[in-house]
Order: structure tokens, then sequence, then C-alpha cells
């Protein structure tokens, strides 16, 4: 006589809390691999959207407009004219989260008698200064000719805060543009050409120094969604407001960046690979011991009469059971974890005993905050993988076992 | 005709040297080819002199808009120039001074010196089509060049001259076409560049006595590349082999303007 | 006793084998993974290691210096050929080469390009600047040969310049005096990036000793066998260089690369931490299965006298036994599969997506592990390690056991 499904659970359910010790120990294993397995995800997804964020925040932005010629050539008269209509517009777009503009001027610049070849960068300082943006926190006041100065480029030329400064360059109608500034404070962005060429200064005064009027070179947005930057370039590629302007995502404005990108993101995944067999291993090992430890109890089952396909149902659903309630805790704790982590930001550096707090690379800054952050897919990915391995695991024995005569397995 | 800078790099210095020039040749009574060689040594040195100075007139046209500066400038051998902008008003006053390999920059306006690193003397100056080629190179139509008599040209009546750059000698254009009147002086030159494409066309007139000298006070230089650019230069004085005081191409005299 | 408890833990071990073998599979899982992990992480700095030194960086530079503090490209070695011969009689040493560089403006009618030129060694550099190694059009510089330049398609572009034509390069002499050469053209370089492609331009060494006037070789560039030699090949080097010149590191020449080769590590390491937690985890659960199903075992003993501590002991030489077995199987199957990790290595360029181009990027995107005796040692470590720490609570329970146990029929 079949027993109906409801009542193979209540039986395995119980049969799991006859043994409180050995089924407390499988969950702890079960749950504590979930967690950490989650945990891993986390910090993957973090990687992934840190990087990308890394690297655009500052300079790139996701989607970048110039005048047509100006990437190429990168001459002072090539530029978008117009732009503060244009945004306007832009910022009323849903997709976009920001819009900075800028001015990118070569020119000379000396506090002594010595001359010396820098690019003046004029930026939106609203937007510049919001997180992850070039100068990100700063609070320096400008305005008022007070500008900014890579730190090794004031280093080169002896330049200290406070110092004036003379700049002398082509205006865009080529006349001579000439003025003194102040270096209101010495700079370290996360980006290596800012750091060693650059001075800083609010777009208003970088476009009166070079004669400009509503227009700049290079219009940076950023997007709401990262990842979808290129598509969100092909549609405003075709907006009204940046008619004849060329404009491009990130990824093609920087290959080279995002080959790499790409590279270390397909890395970790197969990290991620390695992490889920380890667990698989864990749990499965577990099955497989605790299923063959209780041979002896199913021999008991089997000479009190019980059919051996019934005890392999049974050790099946109780395997699910074990599994789902196992990867239920784990998720509960990987998912307190990482959420807790993601607010509280994990100080990696603090961590490892005042390791490096901030690292360069490939002209890039990154602080070491890890911020991991959990996707629904990658939660049902481990659950499913759990319990498809608890009772994948527990299933061989489970057969054997139901396939051995009472007498041997009572014996062992 | 390279006009010769005495000055390197970014600076239009209205160089010279060579030797002292004979005035103008009389005008041919009837159009026979001109003895080419002895033209081209001629037109060489049409603007040179030991020591000069000048006020001229440089116009620069882009699709953008006409900017024109007045200018006034002193130059001794190779090594000295010295250039005053007194025109447009904004920047009256900007000087440059070259002496040797220095190059330093006054600025009235905020009342500073600056000296020009070397990697930034190398770029067009002022954003006029004069490249540091036609500034500073020591470049000789007569020498560098082997010439040939084209063919003759009734309006305006003159010469096509056709001049092939020599094997080994570095330079940007591998042929000029010179037009010359019938008074031997230029009226159109056309440059082409060492695949043999149309780079830029000079043209040259308002011709009158200038320092001594009877020669075109107007150029027009047009690359052919870059629609609605161009760049004009009109000498508005001119005197050659002038006494110029010892202290003209010094820093204070640089700071002191004028 | 303790030869008998011995005898007892290994007869116990031998005699329910599948429990052991299971044990043993378990345990040398875990460890490959975590090796594997491990061979990875060290081969990292592998990977940027070669990053730097195909990008031109090289593992280590003789640089004047007075470059450290202001990297200027008009800067010369004291004595490059002395320099030069000392890095090149240093060991491990796989390529030399030397350079100098110069800010020079380029032209082609009234198409005129500012780049930086370089004056290479033709007959070596390929080898230690990647890019130059595979020439989109016409051809690369050939030793002896003068008056020939390399430049990438953006460069190439801009001027409007095609192969064989004639490029006039213009520089500022050592007395600020106006320099000009004729080049022509003969290779044109394709990097898949424009910003890189105007960072190819590169004439024979001589031939931009001539251009500029300045003497010699502003840097030498030493690409090694063994990246990991780099520290110990400056201390040598630094003695053996001329005087007025110094040596660089990769990590001092480009800090952006080593920065993020090191944040890569740190995470990674992170990382490998959960790896070795979750085998931990694994390995514990299954030897707590297992001794948690041994009661009636451990009652019997307890009644025939077997004191708590031996039986603790009794629980750990099993446990070293396993450990021991589980190491030797993973050394077993993990040496050959490291091997292969860092002879053939981990290729990625089928993962990386259609808009990969394959000069767009420094290096090539295979990860090499690292193979040596480490390994060993390693897998002995975790494999022990984990065993012991997963023995610590079940010998604990099992010294506990309560003798009456053995007594009962039913659990």
């Amino acid at each position: 006589m079949r027993a109906s499904l409801p009542t193979t659970w209540r039986i395995a359910w119980r049969n799991l809390w006859r043994n409180p010790r050995r089924t407390t120990l499988a969950l702890a294993a079960i749950g504590l691999s979930v967690t950490l397995v989650l945990l891993y995800d986390g910090i993957l997804r973090w990687e992934a959207d840190y990087i990308v964020d890394t690297i655009t925040g500052p300079m790139l932005g996701h989607v970048q407009a110039h005048a047509p010629e100006w990437r190429r050539t990168r001459a002072m008269d090539k530029t978008i004219a117009g732009v503060s209509r244009a945004i306007d517009a832009l910022r009323r777009d849903p997709d976009v989260a920001g819009v900075d503009a800028r001015v990118y001027a070569p020119a000379l610049a000396a506090s002594g008698e010595e001359g010396f070849a820098v690019m003046v960068v004029g930026v939106d300082m609203a937007e510049a200064t919001r997180p992850s943006r070039l100068l990100e926190g700063l609070q320096t006041p400008l305005g008022g000719r007070r500008v900014l100065m890579g730190r090794l480029l004031a280093e080169q030329m002896g330049v200290k805060q406070g110092a004036e400064v003379a700049i002398v360059g082509q205006g865009i109608d080529g006349s001579l543009a000439n003025d003194l500034f102040t270096v209101a404070a010495l700079i370290d962005t996360s980006v290596d050409f800012v750091n060693r060429q650059a001075i800083v200064m609010p777009l208003g005064d970088a476009r009166e120094l070079f004669a400009m009027g509503d227009e700049v070179h290079e219009l940076v947005i950023y997007a709401r969604d990262p990842a979808r930057a290129g598509p969100l370039a092909a549609r405003l590629a075709g907006a009204p407001e940046l008619a004849g302007a060329e404009v491009v995502d990130w990824k093609t404005a920087a290959p080279g960046l995002n080959d790499l990108v790409e590279l270390v993101s397909v890395m970790w995944v197969f990290v991620l690979v390695l992490v889920f067999v380890a667990a698989a291993a864990g749990v499965a090992n577990t099955a497989l011991m605790s299923t063959f430890e209780r041979t002896h109890e199913f021999g008991m089952l089997l000479a009190l009469g019980t059919a051996p396909s019934r005890i392999v149902g049974m050790i099946v659903v109780e395997s699910l059971a074990l599994g789902a309630t196992g990867a239920l805790l784990g998720t509960a704790l990987g998912g307190a974890v990482v959420g807790w982590l993601y607010y509280a930001g994990f100080d990696y550096a603090k961590f490892t005993g005042g390791g490096p707090t901030s690292l360069s690379a490939f002209g890039v800054t990154f602080t070491m905050i890890i911020r991991p952050r959990l996707a629904s897919i990658d939660i049902v990915r481990v659950v499913m993988a759990v319990m498809a391995t608890a009772v994948l695991a527990s299933a061989w024995p489970a057969l054997r076992a139901a396939r051995l005569q009472p007498a041997r397995a009572l014996r062992e | 005709m390279p006009i010769r800078p005495v000055c390197a790099a970014a600076i239009v210095a209205l160089a010279t040297v060579a030797a002292p020039f004979s005035p103008a040749a009389p005008v041919p009574q009837h159009p026979s080819p001109p003895d080419v060689d002895a033209v081209l040594a001629r037109l060489d040195d049409l603007y040179r002199s030991k020591s000069s100075i000048a006020r001229m007139e440089i116009i620069v046209t882009s699709p953008r808009s006409t900017r024109t500066m007045r200018l006034k400038a002193w130059s001794r051998g190779e090594d000295e120039a010295l250039i005053v902008i007194e025109a447009p008003p904004r920047e009256e006053g900007t000087s440059t001074l070259r002496v040797g390999s220095n190059l330093w920059n006054f600025l009235p306006r905020i009342a500073r010196t600056i000296r020009v690193p070397p990697s930034m003397m190398l770029g067009s100056w002022m954003g006029t089509d004069f490249t540091n080629d036609d500034l500073v190179k020591e470049s000789s139509m007569h020498k560098d060049f082997t010439s040939r008599i084209d063919r003759r040209s009734d309006t305006p009546p003159g010469w096509w001259i056709s001049l092939a750059v020599k094997p080994g000698v570095v330079g940007r254009w591998a042929r000029i076409d010179i037009l010359l009147d019938d008074a031997n002086l230029p009226v159109e030159e056309r440059h082409f560049d060492r695949k043999g494409r149309l780079a830029r066309v000079m043209t040259f007139d308002e011709t009158k006595m200038l320092g001594g000298r009877r020669l075109p006070a107007h150029m027009t230089l047009t690359p052919v590349d870059t629609p609605g650019q161009r760049t004009e230069m009109r000498y508005l004085e001119l005197q050659f082999d002038v006494a110029i005081p010892n202290d003209t191409f010094s820093l204070s005299r640089l700071e002191r303007g004028k | 006793m303790t030869m008998v408890s011995t005898k007892y833990a290994a007869r116990s071990v031998g005699r329910n084998l599948r429990r052991t073998i299971l044990s043993i599979v378990g345990i040398a899982i875990g460890c490959v993974l975590a090796l594997f992990m491990e061979s990875l992480n060290r081969g990292r700095g592998e990977l940027f290691a070669r990053a730097g030194s195909a990008s031109g960086v090289g593992h280590l530079r003789i640089v004047p210096d007075t470059w450290r503090g202001r990297r200027d490209s008009r800067l010369r070695l004291a004595d490059w050929r002395a320099d030069f011969a000392a890095a090149q009689a240093v060991p491990g040493v796989a390529s030399v080469t030397a350079r100098a560089r110069a800010q020079v403006l380029l032209a082609v009618g009234t198409h005129v390009v500012p780049v930086e030129l370089a004056g290479v060694q033709p007959d070596v550099e390929p080898r230690t600047f990647r890019y130059v190694q595979a020439i989109a059009r016409g051809r690369y510089l050939r030793a002896g040969e003068t008056g020939a330049l390399v430049a990438g398609r953006a460069i190439a572009d801009r001027l409007s310049a095609d192969l064989d034509d004639e490029i006039v390069a213009t520089t500022v002499g050592p007395r600020g005096e106006i320099q000009s050469a004729l080049f022509h053209l003969v290779g044109i370089v394709s990097t898949g990036s424009d910003d890189t492609d105007m960072a190819v331009c590169q004439v024979a060494l001589e031939d931009l000793q001539r251009l500029t006037g300045f003497p010699g070789a502003g840097e030498v560039s030493i690409v090694l066998n063994d990246y990991r030699e780099i520290d110990r090949v400056r201390a040598r080097l630094v003695q053996s260089v001329a005087r007025g010149d110094d040596v660089m590191t990769l990590s001092e020449l480009a800090p952006d690369v080593e920065g993020h080769f090191k944040q890569d590590t740190a995470v990674t390491r992170f990382v490998s931490g959960i790896i070795l937690l979750i085998v931990l985890l694994g390995v514990a659960s299954a030897q707590l299965a297992a001794v948690l199903e041994r009661r009636r075992e451990f009652a019997v003993l307890a009644a025939l006298g077997m004191s708590g501590s031996k039986m603790v002991w009794l629980i750990v030489q099993e446990a070293l036994m396993l450990g021991g077995g589980g190491a030797l199987v993973a050394v077993a199957a993990g040496l050959p599969l490291v091997w292969k990790l860092a002879h053939t290595g981990l290729d990625f360029t089928r993962y990386l997506g259609g808009s990969y181009a394959f000069q767009g990027v420094l290096f090539d995107p295979v990860v090499y592990g690292d193979f040596g005796w480490w390994i060993v040692a390693y897998v002995s470590a975790v494999a022990l390690g984990a065993t012991l720490l997963a023995s610590l609570y079940p010998a604990w329970y099992a010294a506990r056991t309560d003798p009456a146990v053995a007594l009962r029929v039913a659990q």
C-alpha cells in the first residue's frame, strides 16, 4: 500500500530528527557551504560592477559625445556647440543619471620662469564631485580663478598649494589666452593622466580663458544602468540634441580597458565554478558518508519487511528535505552576511592588517572596500545545485542498501 | 619661397642673414625666359638681411572667425629676434624673445615672463598656417632644388618655373611651381608634398618699395586640404641692414615692451 | 598502548574500506580544488609580469638616475653600452633591448602629428614590444637599414600617408636648434585602438641619434626568463651599471599594473580562503558523520576500558591516516593537472566575446598556473590540517561515549 506523499514527507522529516546530531551536522555543513558560495557570488557581482564603475566613473563615463573630428585630432576648435540646451535635454532623459561637460586645452603653465606643458581640463564641478567621479568628495571652494593641479604635476613644477600659476594658451579663436590662477588644492585623482599633466578648473572659467562660447569638447553621460551603455549610446546618437555629434559608449572609446575587464570577469566566473564544485563535493561527501553509515539501520527496516523501493524513496526524500532546509538556512545566513557587508562595506585593508587601501591599475585607482550584492539567480542557482547534489549523492548508497540482503546489512 | 625665420618653433620671426641684396633688377622689355639660377638666388634673399626691423599685419581666416594681428619685429643674425604685438588691443604688448636656443614669452596682462620648453616649440604659431619649416629652416630654393622653365604665362604675364627637390634634401616639398612676373618677382607658388599632391598655394601681391627693395608686401598662404582656412601676411614697414641697439634682445627689454 | 591504538586505528581504517575510500576521495577532491585555485593565484603574478614585459616596459629597465624624478624623454644614459653589456651578462636574462625617445613632429605636406618617436634595435625590439610582432601592412624595421619608420595606423591616417611615403620628422636638439630628417614608412601597425596606435612610432636607434643630436640610448629594457627573479636581478645589476644610471623594476615603472595585480591577488586570496573553508566543512562533516555512526563501536571500546584521552588519540591517528592518504591521492591527481595548467594554461580567448580583438589587449588571455615543490607542502598542509581540525569534535564526542550505549540494541 503506497503511503501518500505528505505522509512520506512527514516520515522523512521525523527520520531526520530522530538523529538530531547527525542532522544538525549535515544542516550546518550544507548551510555554511551555501553561505560561503553566496558570499563569493556577492563579491563576484561587486567586483564586476566595481571595476566598471571605477573605470568609467572618473573620466570615461558610460557614453561620450564629441564633435566628429575631435577624438582623432584633439583640435581646439572641434567643439559641440549649443551644449547648454543639449545638457538640459540629456538630464531630463530617464535613462541618464548624470551629464558632465569638459573642455580640454593644451597650454603652458609656469609658477616661476620655467614653462611646463600642461592640459587644462574644464569640468562641471557639481557633476565631477559626485561619488565615484573624478573629484569625488572634493570640498575645496573654487571660482575666482582658483584651480586644482595634479599632484605629480605640481611636484614636477615645484608648486605648492596656494601658489600662483600663470597659464598661457591659445584661445579657440586663435587669440592669446593668458591669466594668473591660484592653486587651491593639489589633487590625487584615480586617473594617472590628470595627476601627471592636468590643471582642473570649473567649466565656466576654462571657457572664459579660452574665449569659448556655449560649447565644449566632450559630453560625458552616465547611464542609470551601466550594463546598457551600448544601447543608450546608440539611442542618443539619434537624439536631436546631439545631432551632428559622434556618440560612443565607453567600450568603443577604450577597447583595451574593456578587454581587460572582460578577461578578469571570465576568470572570476571560472573560479565560481571551482567554488561550486568544492561545495558540491562537500555536500556529496557528507551525504554519501551518512547514508553508508546507516546501512545497519536499513538492514533493520528491510528485515522488518519494508519494501526496498520505499527505503530508497525515503532516503531520497530525506536528502531533499535536508538539502532544502540546509540551503534555506544557508541562504538566510548568506543573505544576511551579504546584506550587512553591503551596507557596512567590508574594508579589506583592515582585514588584512593594513594592506593597501587604494591601488592603481591602468591609470585608475581602486579602493579596497568591498560591498557584495546578490541577485535572485544566484540564490536559485545554489539552492538547486545543493538539492540536486544531496539527492544524487544519497541515491547511490540508498540503492545499494536497498538491494542488500537484510542479514548482511544488519551486520554492518 | 620660405619665409626666413630666425626664432625657433612657434614664433614668426622675420629672420635674415646672408649677403646684402642688390637693388631691383630692371624690368625686361620683352618676354625672354629668365636666368633661373640667378633669379632663384635673388629670391632666396628677397627678404633677407643682416638685421631688420619690420611692422607687419597677420590675418588668419578660419571657418569660425577672422583674426587680425599687427606686430613689430626686430631681428639680427640667425639667433636673435624680438616680436612685440601691437594689435589687437587685448594682446598689445605681448612679446616674444629668442636668443640662441632660448625662447621667452612676455605677457603684459599678467606681467609674467615665461620660458617656452623645447617640447612646445614644434607646433604651428597662433593658429596660423605657417609651419616651423617656414619659420626656422634654412632651406634654399636655389641650392635645394633643380629648376627648369616650364612654360610662359599670359595672365598675369610671366614664367612658370618648376622646382624639383634634390635627392638627400630634407624638406616637406618634393616640388614647387613658381610663377614669376616679368620683373622676376613671385606671383604664386604651389607647394607639392612628397607624394606629389598639391598641399598649399602661396600668392604674392601689392608689390611696392620697402626698405629700398621692390618686393611683394602681401602674401597669402592657403592650405589645400582645409577649406575656409588661410593665413595672410602684409608688411607695413620694413627696414634692412639697420642698426639695432644692443640691448634690444634682452629680457629687460622684453619686459619693458615697445 | 600507543602501538595498540595505532594498530587498531590502522585496522579500523582498513576494515571499513568503503568509508575510508570515501573519506580519502572526499579529502583529495577538496585538496585538488584548493590546489588548483592556489596555482592560479600564484600564476597571476606571471600574468601581470607578462603584461608588463609585452607592453615594452620590460621586467627591469636601466634608466638615467634623474629619470625617476622627471620622466623627460631627452635624458640619456651615462654609458649605455656598458649598461647593455652588464645586462646581457646577468644569467636568466631572456632579452635586452636599448631605446631612445624624442618628442617629434611628423609631417607630410600640411598634415602634422606630434608623436613620441622611439629609436630601437630592430633585431631585439619585437621580443619586448608586442605590437610590432605582427605588422598589419608592410614590414618591420630591419637591422642595419636607415631612414625607415614604422607607425601605428592612426598616425598614418592623420598624416594621410601610405606605405613607402616620405615623412619629415622635426625635433628640437640639445642646443635648442630645430632639426629635421626624412623617413619612409615601411610598416603600419594596427593595435585596434587609436590611442595605442598613436604610441607606436619607431625608427632605428642610430637614426634617432642622428635626428636629435642626443647621443646614445635613454633606456635599456630587460626581459627575464623568470619574472620572479626581478628583485634578485635588480640587486645584482645595480652594482654593475654605469655611475649616473639606475635600475627600475616593473613595479616601479608601471605602478598601475602592479597595483591591479595586488588588488586582484588580495581579493582572490580572500576567495581562496572561502574555498579552503568549504573544503574544511566538507571534510569535517563527512568525518563527523562517520564518527557519529560508530557510537556502538566507541561504546564497546569504552566498555573494554579505553580511556577518553586514548580514544581521542585513536581518532586523531585515524584522521592522520585518512589525511595522509588523501594527501597522497591529491598529489598524485593534482600534480599532472597543475603541470598541465602551468604549461598549457587556461585559454580564455573563446570566452571573451565577439568584440575581442587580438591585438587590442596587451597580453594573450591565457592564464598559466604555477608549478613547483610548494605543491606537495601545500596539499599536505591542507589535507592533514583539514582532517585534524575535522577530527576535533568527533574525538571529543567519542571520548564522551557512554559505555552503556553498547548494551543497547537500538540507537
